[in-house]
């Protein structure tokens, strides 16, 4: 035995059972590193005593915490072949690249499809389809040189044209694309040429620093197709350039795909995959538990609790920037004065949402959506806390003393009431009564538009927001003056040119100087609190290594295999 | 018995006509639009217009009823509007797989009731009676949900003695296909056990209390002759009622079972059309769960029929 051993051993004597039981869970890797430190800590363990056993006693399996975009399991060798078993959700429509919008849909889609690029788990873009991309000065014209060599499963090859056409088709207003999200006001129809073969040029609306990423597999309506194939007829063959190739596809149940030899990269190492579809999440676990499945492409953590403590399984934390924001209408009362906004945002006490809600898998919001994850975020911005007196002074100085009655509209989903209800309660601290309208989905959007949607006419609401590599769409859409998701109505001349800045900076460095002052203007104003950014949570079966999942429903199994 | 027969189909007409009305117009005053659902609560409206007008949602509510109820007459039940697909190929798997659970269930059921209800009946007030009825009911009001994920924790995970999913893989021979319905199969076992036996409990009661009864002891026949002569042939009455009213359910109503087990069942697809507001998908799969039901509600009226002449005779009068 030595030194250190010993140390652990005198210092475990003196400490309870529960702190022993978290040094045991730590040990035999069932928590992670982070988790063991701020589980030690709220127990009573000092900071240099976690410190410590934190290195003494190892552990920390189970999957770390990992920067947004991708994450793979555990990586090293692995046996040659072999067929994975994956589980995701049920893909809500057909398999269709132009209306593809959901998690199911978007691991279909990434299945047999390739991008442009792909978005890894720093967030940088990996050539794939396209070797090499660059802008003219003004990042108003980006040429993309386009791979040779490539050919679609059916043996036809795949050129610029087949680029240019997949991208006009998704731009098409006509065609009511999923991709017009991330791509509508930035690139129009008809500004998308191929002049030869191996080079495509998008002619931008406007100056777009990070318009790569928006053709990348962040955008999981991009994969490339034949441009002589129908969209609406691809959930037909699969048609895609990908490692893999579709076997066979039965609707509502599940697909297999086989290894595809004559692709262009690297050959896959499994001979195959099957994807399960599931309806709820509880029997996607219960499978992984039962050895039916090696991979469950996302869980929650209020769903999946079993999974994070269970020792045959690892579970993969992928941070994202998926969030809730509390919008607060800036044109009606009683949120016309910032500082009756900046008063709910103080009530808000984040660490116990997060680890309340999250078990801790989050990082804090900060009233903007510039996520920690982001490498344009200033993280020198201070982190607002909550401060009781603060917010009772802010609203004294705001005339309101005495509090006010407001109704907060949302919906029934994820984790949205718990947080509605909580929120409800913070404000109560400072004399706000929030009365809770709580809907369906479909009530709560109305019809997406300004006029007939509680979302976007409610005084006050709490909207879900997805992932995304950047937070462009996030402040075009929410945080400009003409923004059709402003929900808080938000018309600020300085934050519209900000943000035109930022979306047009090309590099990071001058991404993040404007970065910070949109932060620091949107705390001050604060339309919109957005109390956490959450974890996206995969599980794999601890012999399966290389599986890459992301945070946007896809995952790459091309080199992910067995250990026995 | 042919105009017994003619008048059960004349009201099935009626019923299915009417079911398909309501499905119908209830599937339309849900709110939301098909569109939307598909592209998504932030799809910009202009899209969803167009995307509605390509699919034919935007027409009256009358003409899409028109068209879908006329192809359902000529065989075409439509395309499915989340699916882009034959309503066809999307039910007639589900159905299958329905079939498959719901016989399953029945033939494990149906005898295990039959006789803890005789049993029930033959020791009435005894500790075998009070063990079948109070354990039975108290079985059958479990929620399902509760009961499967017992029996999966149980058989599924400790045990490791069934799949806790019961759709079997792809070629797999029939008892590998039993293996995998075993667990939401016995899961219907415990929920319908209950009820069954407690309507044969009742109605052995009632036979073995009956003068017929009593006269067939009188003449001297052994117990077991009495029994099965006397006593099961008019017991069985009810329980054969109540057997078929449950078809409906085990065909479309196991949502719960079927996502529990991830099984592709009816229950699911009229559950996610429904949710999806996918009225071609919808209102097929419910009007096919109807005909299967009254099918079935035919063959028992048959049944009773051939059981009990006094039903026969007065609907031949």
């Amino acid at each position: 035995m030595d030194d250190t051993q010993r140390r652990v051993d005198a210092i475990r004597k003196d400490r309870s059972e529960l702190e022993n039981h978290i040094i045991d869970e730590y040990s035999a890797g069932k928590i992670t590193r982070r988790e063991f430190v701020r589980r030690g800590t709220v127990v009573g363990m000092s900071i240099p005593l976690v410190s410590f056993l934190a290195a003494a006693c190892g552990g920390g399996g189970g999957g770390e915490t990992t920067g947004g975009g991708t994450t793979p399991t555990a990586t090293g060798a692995v046996q040659a072949g072999g067929n994975i078993r994956v589980a995701i959700i049920q893909p809500a429509t057909e398999p269709n690249p132009i209306i593809v919008k959901d998690e199911g849909g978007a691991g279909l889609l990434g299945s047999t499809g390739e991008f442009l690029s792909f978005s890894n788990e720093q967030l940088e873009l990996e050539p794939r389809l396209a070797e090499s991309w660059e802008p003219n000065a003004d990042g108003t014209e980006w040429t993309f040189k386009i791979r040779q060599g490539v050919t679609f499963h059916s043996g036809a090859t795949m050129t610029a044209n087949d680029v240019k056409t997949t991208f006009e088709t998704l731009v098409n207003p006509k065609n009511a694309s999923n991709a017009l999200s991330a791509l509508g006001g930035v690139l129009s129809p008809g500004n998308t040429e191929a002049p030869d073969d191996a080079t495509v040029v998008f002619h931008l609306d406007a100056p777009n620093g990070n318009f790569p990423t928006l053709v990348s597999s962040a955008n999981y309506n991009a994969i490339i197709i034949p441009a002589d194939l129908d969209p609406a007829d691809w959930g037909k063959t699969f048609e895609g350039t990908g490692p893999f190739k579709l076997d066979s596809f039965t609707p509502k149940v599940g697909a297999k795909f086989v290894r595809n030899d004559a692709y262009w990269g690297e050959k896959a190492n499994p001979d195959g995959f099957d994807l399960k579809f599931y309806d709820e999440e509880g029997p996607m676990i219960l499978a992984i538990q039962g050895d039916e499945v090696d991979f469950v492409e996302h869980f929650s953590v209020s769903g999946g609790q079993a999974l994070l403590t269970d020792p045959n399984v690892q579970v993969i934390a992928i941070r994202t920037a998926t969030h809730r924001q509390i919008h607060m209408r800036t044109d009606k009362d009683p949120f016309t004065d910032k500082r009756v906004r900046q008063a709910i945002a103080l009530t808000l006490d984040r660490p116990a949402l997060v680890d309340g809600l999250w078990d801790g898998k989050a990082d804090l919001g900060n009233d903007s959506p510039f996520a920690p994850l982001y490498p344009s975020t200033d993280t020198s911005v201070p982190q607002r806390e909550k401060n009781i007196d603060q917010a009772k002074q802010l609203l004294s100085d705001a005339g309101m003393a005495d509090g006010f009655t407001v109704e907060l509209n949302t919906w029934k989903g994820f984790e949205i009431p718990d947080l509605a209800q909580l929120v409800k309660q913070y404000a109560a601290e400072i004399g706000v009564t929030i009365n809770l309208k709580i809907t369906d989905d479909a009530t709560y959007y109305g019809d997406a538009v300004f006029g007939s949607s509680p979302w976007l006419d409610s005084v006050m609401g709490i909207t879900d927001y997805g992932h995304r590599p950047v937070p462009n769409v996030y402040l075009a859409s929410v945080y400009t003056s003409k923004g059709t998701w402003n929900a808080a109505h938000f018309k600020n001349p300085q934050a519209d040119q900000l943000i035109g800045q930022y979306i047009a900076a090309l590099d990071i460095d001058s991404q993040k100087a404007v970065a910070k002052q949109i932060q620091e203007l949107l705390l001050d104003e604060t339309p919109v609190s957005i109390p956490y950014f959450y974890n996206f949570l995969s599980a794999a079966k601890p012999n399966l290594k290389n599986a890459v999942s992301a945070a946007t429903g896809q995952f790459d199994l091309s080199k992910a295999g067995y250990t026995s | 018995m042919a105009r017994f027969l003619l008048t059960r189909l004349g009201l099935a007409a009626i019923t299915l006509f009417l079911l398909s009305v309501f499905v119908f117009v209830g599937a339309n005053l849900l709110p939301g639009n098909v569109a939307r659902r598909k592209l998504g609560n932030l799809a910009d409206q202009a899209a969803v217009d167009q995307l509605n007008h390509q699919l034919g949602t935007d027409k009256p509510i009358l003409e899409q009823y028109w068209n879908w109820i006329s192809g359902f007459f000529h065989g075409d039940l439509g395309t499915s509007l989340s699916y882009n697909l034959p309503v066809s190929e999307l039910i007639g798997p589900a159905l299958l797989h329905s079939l498959k659970l719901a016989a399953f269930a029945f033939v494990m059921v149906v005898p295990l009731a039959i006789i803890g209800g005789v049993v029930a009946a033959l020791k009435r007030d005894r500790l075998a009676d009070r063990i079948i009825t109070v354990g039975g009911l108290s079985l059958a009001v479990v929620p399902e949900f509760v009961t499967g994920i017992m029996l999966i924790l149980v058989f599924g995970l400790w045990l490791d003695l069934f799949p806790v999913s019961a759709n079997a893989p792809d070629g797999s021979n029939i008892l590998t296909q039993l293996k995998y319905l075993f667990l939401p199969a016995l899961t219907l076992v415990i929920v319908l056990f209950g009820y069954i036996s407690r309507i044969t409990r009742a109605g052995t009661i009632e036979a073995l209390d009956a003068d017929y009864t009593r006269t067939a002891v009188l003449k001297g026949l052994p117990r077991r002759t009495v029994v099965r002569r006397h006593v099961l042939r008019n017991s069985l009455l009810p329980t054969i009622a109540v057997i078929a009213t449950q078809t409906g359910y085990l065909i479309g109503g196991l949502v719960v079972i079927e996502t529990l087990f991830n099984y592709p069942g009816m229950g699911r697809l009229i559950f996610t059309a429904a949710n999806d507001k996918d009225f071609p998908l919808l209102a097929s799969s419910v009007l096919i769960v109807g005909i299967v039901f009254l099918v079935a509600t035919l063959l028992a009226d048959v049944a009773y029929s051939l059981l009990n002449p006094r039903i026969r005779y007065a609907t031949a009068e």
